[in-house]
């Protein structure tokens, strides 16, 4: 062992500290396929106290770290290269639920759908609902912003985040936000959320609680062209009913579906399906369900499905937040990406996607949150053949500029990480990148907090000349 | 607001920015000669936060207009001096609203209410600055123009430049234009009186039974007795309730309200005469906490006197309407942990509430130098 893994295994115990590349092998990659990177070495706290004295121990010798939940984030963002690993996932403790103020403080490796699953007797859930939910961890939603189906209704992370304990590069523990009101002042909690690990380890997160609905009701419309699919999304929308969900999916998506075992009854004669939840008090729901079912009948859908009871609803949904997985059948590897339009632009963006995949002779298999305009089309492809990942690769810049180009984002909710660093100066101005950077440099002076990321280094002039061995490597 | 302005900033040199650009090029010229800068909207909120001490006052007033609105993306870019009176016509003929109500009537700009995060009642559903703004073009203290954000509802591209625009009351830029999501009007909205009894035990029995009840309130605002009185609804403790949705749904709320408390129909127009029938002198300041500690904030408040005191139930505010300033210590009558924000008190009074906690801080302040390294935009306004 080195002397620095010697002290981080007087912290955090020997077992916690990994050094041996058969053991951090699993930590070299995260939800982003087709990356790996290899730590220095993976250093696993269990505690609050051993994650600022391991964070404090790494800002005495200037070591460059990056923090991980479960390592599902499909930006890099947890990529660790040369630098240590701070692996979050110990820290599973839920401190306090409170039920009056609908509000729960957890640390950070508290599992999305645990910390619903615990706030369900008080009719209480944290309404983010990525479709990694069943792995990923607070401190990763909080890191990343993370979004889900339901975020058309209820918001994305940054919505439901009151307060942040975060130990900051340095060493020091900052309180960042409150839940006890209007707390005057910037908003750092809001800043901190979305900072992908840049500006520090949040060691508790106090999140807000949304009850439970009294009704949910899920509809499954099937059409026989994507255009009519979108313009069934906007006359929904134009309604003044917010949907909990409304989602699309292609007909590449459902057939891959239907052929596995996850499997929800989609028609695979489909052009496209959208898969609409409406929920709230059972008084008002039932109205909206009769209007998104006549609207989705106007703009050409051959049925209309309601389920009836919640296996029927769970089964839609599996396929729909299983679909990703569902895609492994075709092919060993999987890009799934994800961009942001405007909503209006949809019909003009999936005709192009569809030009696109035809030019490059690729199949782009698009699933998605139709709602507010976040795409994710997903190319499942062997990673192992060159010529194919070219393709690839050139059809993803495609539609990512072209999403850019319609006035859209190049991520809704993946994050920029590593995978998207390049696409940043097509969104933002120079200035913007920098100010970002000086942002950056606040939390972080020394740049060791998941260096390389979000924003490209060469956008940093001030920077401009610092050696980057001026960050020790462990 | 020429008065207003006298009694402020007595000598202030006082310019006019047509664009982004010039606000640019004032702010480059301010801090090459190191002059402190006030920026103003309208001028009808100068007196909110802290004492600002400039000589140079830059008027965004005239950077005004819609520059994009697509009513099907549900999104709108306006510059930063457009009132939100401007916004609500553009948005209404096509059935859409932008839902930030704060306090002061609607000649309030869309940059002043975004730089100090404002809210109003909607802000206990679905007005809160933070969750509406999608993206913001400011001018730093440096006399760059940063934008933040974009013009699409969702994205998590980069740094949040937006979050921590919102509410940093232009002490790290002037804030030119914003992009904000609208919402759709709902088929039915609709405003109800209930009846409230006085005693602070069957308060909180009543507040409790409608935030647990089957209600999904788009406001609920409590009324102190002086409060409902200037809105012609008796002098009486009054909670207004503000529900929305399509017919059924709302009449059905409406019913189960009427199951808890005495209900009654209100004038569609009680919000726009809260928000209107701030004084005209004196101190108005919100103190809040955490939503389970209302009923202490209310009682407090409304043991000062016949006051005129308003509470958004969700968020934990009380927001106090004193013709003048009370002759004990306002801040020592509450808890030394409540959170105030002044929005308007008179040049005499000097009594200030406590602070941020140490950590936050110093990042605060690191982060204003990170925008303005002089530090000349509106100094004093945040405790910084």
């Amino acid at each position: 062992m080195s002397p620095l893994a010697t002290q981080l295994a007087d912290i955090v115990g020997s077992r916690y500290v990994l050094t041996r590349p058969a053991e951090t092998f699993v930590y070299t990659a995260d939800g982003l396929p087709g990356y790996r990177r290899q730590p220095t070495l993976v250093v696993m706290p269990g505690t609050r106290d051993e994650v600022v004295g391991v964070v404090r121990l790494l800002a005495a010798h200037k070591v460059a770290f990056v923090p991980r939940g479960a390592g599902t984030g499909l930006s890099g963002g947890a990529l660790a290269d040369g630098a240590v690993l701070l692996a979050l996932h110990r820290l599973r403790r839920i401190l306090a639920i409170d039920p009056e103020n609908r509000l729960a403080v957890v640390e950070p490796g508290v599992v999305n759908a645990s910390l619903s699953r615990a706030t369900a007797s008080h009719g209480l859930h944290y309404a983010p609902d990525p479709s990694s939910q069943a792995a990923c961890t607070i401190g990763g939603n909080v890191a990343e912003n993370a979004g889900g189906p339901h975020c058309l209704k209820y918001g994305v992370t940054m919505n439901h985040i009151l307060a942040v304990t975060a130990v900051l590069p340095d060493g020091s523990v900052a309180t960042l936000g409150s839940a006890d009101g209007e707390a005057p002042g910037y908003d750092l909690a809001g800043t901190f959320t979305g900072s992908e690990g840049c500006f520090g380890v949040a060691l508790d997160v106090t999140v807000r609680l949304t009850r439970n609905p009294e009704a949910v009701r899920t509809l499954l419309a099937d059409f026989t062209s994507i255009d009519d699919a979108a313009r069934a999304v906007s006359a929904i929308v134009a309604t003044g009913i917010v949907p909990a969900a409304l989602e699309m999916m292609d007909q590449p998506t459902i057939r891959a579906v239907e052929a596995s075992i996850y499997a929800a009854g989609y028609p695979v004669d489909a052009a496209a399906v959208l898969l609409i939840e409406v929920d709230g008090l059972a008084a008002g729901v039932e109205p909206d369900v009769a209007l998104v079912d006549a609207l989705c009948r106007q703009h050409g859908a051959r049925t209309v499905r309601i389920a009836r009871d919640d296996a029927e609803r769970a089964r839609l949904w599996q396929g729909r937040k299983k679909a990703f997985g569902a895609m492994g059948r075709i092919a060993p590897h999987l890009v799934v990406q994800d961009a942001v339009v405007p909503r209006t632009k949809l019909p003009h963006v999936m005709a192009t996607i569809g030009a696109i995949a035809a030019r490059h002779h690729v199949t782009v298999c698009n699933v998605f949150h139709a709602g507010d305009g976040n795409l994710h089309p997903n190319i499942a492809y062997n990673a192992d053949d060159a010529a194919e990942s070219a393709r690839v690769h050139a059809a993803m810049r495609e539609i990512m500029t072209l999403c850019v180009e319609v006035g859209g984002s190049v991520t809704g909710e993946h994050g920029i990480g590593l995978d998207k660093l390049d696409y940043m100066p097509l969104i933002f101005p120079e200035a913007s990148l920098a100010a970002m950077c000086r942002l950056r440099e606040v939390f972080d002076p020394e740049r060791r907090a998941n260096p390389g990321k979000v924003v490209p280094i060469r956008s940093c002039r001030e920077w401009a000349g610092v050696p980057a061995t001026r960050v020790a490597r462990a | 607001m020429p008065d207003e302005l006298a009694v402020t900033a007595p000598r202030a040199e006082r310019v006019v920015a047509r664009d982004a650009a010039d606000v640019a090029g004032f702010v480059r010229d301010a801090r090459d000669t190191g002059a402190a800068v006030r920026l103003a909207g309208r001028g009808t909120w100068l007196e909110a936060g802290g004492r600002v001490a400039a000589a140079r006052h830059l008027d965004l007033s005239s950077l005004t207009g819609i520059t994009e609105y697509v009513p099907g993306d549900l999104t709108l870019t306006a510059r930063a001096g457009t009132t939100l009176a401007e916004i609500a016509d553009a948005t209404a003929a096509h059935g859409q609203w932008l839902p930030l109500d704060p306090f002061g009537d609607a000649r309030g700009t869309l940059g002043a209410t975004l730089a100090t995060a404002s809210a109003g009642p909607l802000g206990a559903s679905v007005g809160l600055p933070r969750d509406v703004a999608v993206g913001v073009s400011f001018v730093s203290g440096d006399g760059e123009v940063i934008q933040g954000g974009g013009r699409v509802v969702k994205n998590v591209a980069g740094f949040d430049l937006v979050r921590l625009t919102i509410g940093a009351w232009g002490t790290l830029g002037a804030i030119v234009e914003a992009t904000v999501r609208l919402r759709a009007r709902p088929e039915a909205d609709e405003t109800f009186c209930v009846t409230v009894p006085p005693e602070r035990d069957a308060i909180a029995t009543l507040l409790a039974n409608v935030r647990n009840a089957a209600l999904e309130p788009l406001a609920a605002e409590l009324l102190s007795p002086a409060c409902a009185a200037g809105l012609g609804l008796g002098h009486r403790p009054v909670l207004l309730v503000r529900l929305a949705g399509n017919a059924t749904g709302v009449h059905h709320q409406r019913s189960t309200l009427s199951k808890l408390a005495t209900t009654a129909p209100a004038p569609s127009d009680t919000w726009s005469r809260l928000a209107q029938s701030d004084p005209v002198a004196g101190l108005v300041a919100r103190v809040s906490r955490r939503p389970s500690e209302l009923v202490r904030l209310w009682t407090t408040a409304i043991s000062l006197g016949d006051v005129d005191a308003h509470a958004t139930l969700a968020r934990g505010i009380v927001r106090l309407r004193l013709p003048a300033p009370p002759a004990h210590d306002l801040f020592g009558t509450f808890d030394a942990a409540d959170h105030w924000i002044i929005e308007r008190a008179p040049l005499s009074w000097t009594a200030r509430p406590g602070r941020m906690a140490p950590a936050s801080d110093d990042l605060s302040r690191r982060i204003r130098l990170a925008f303005d390294s002089t530090g000349i935009l509106n100094p004093g306004i945040l405790d910084l």
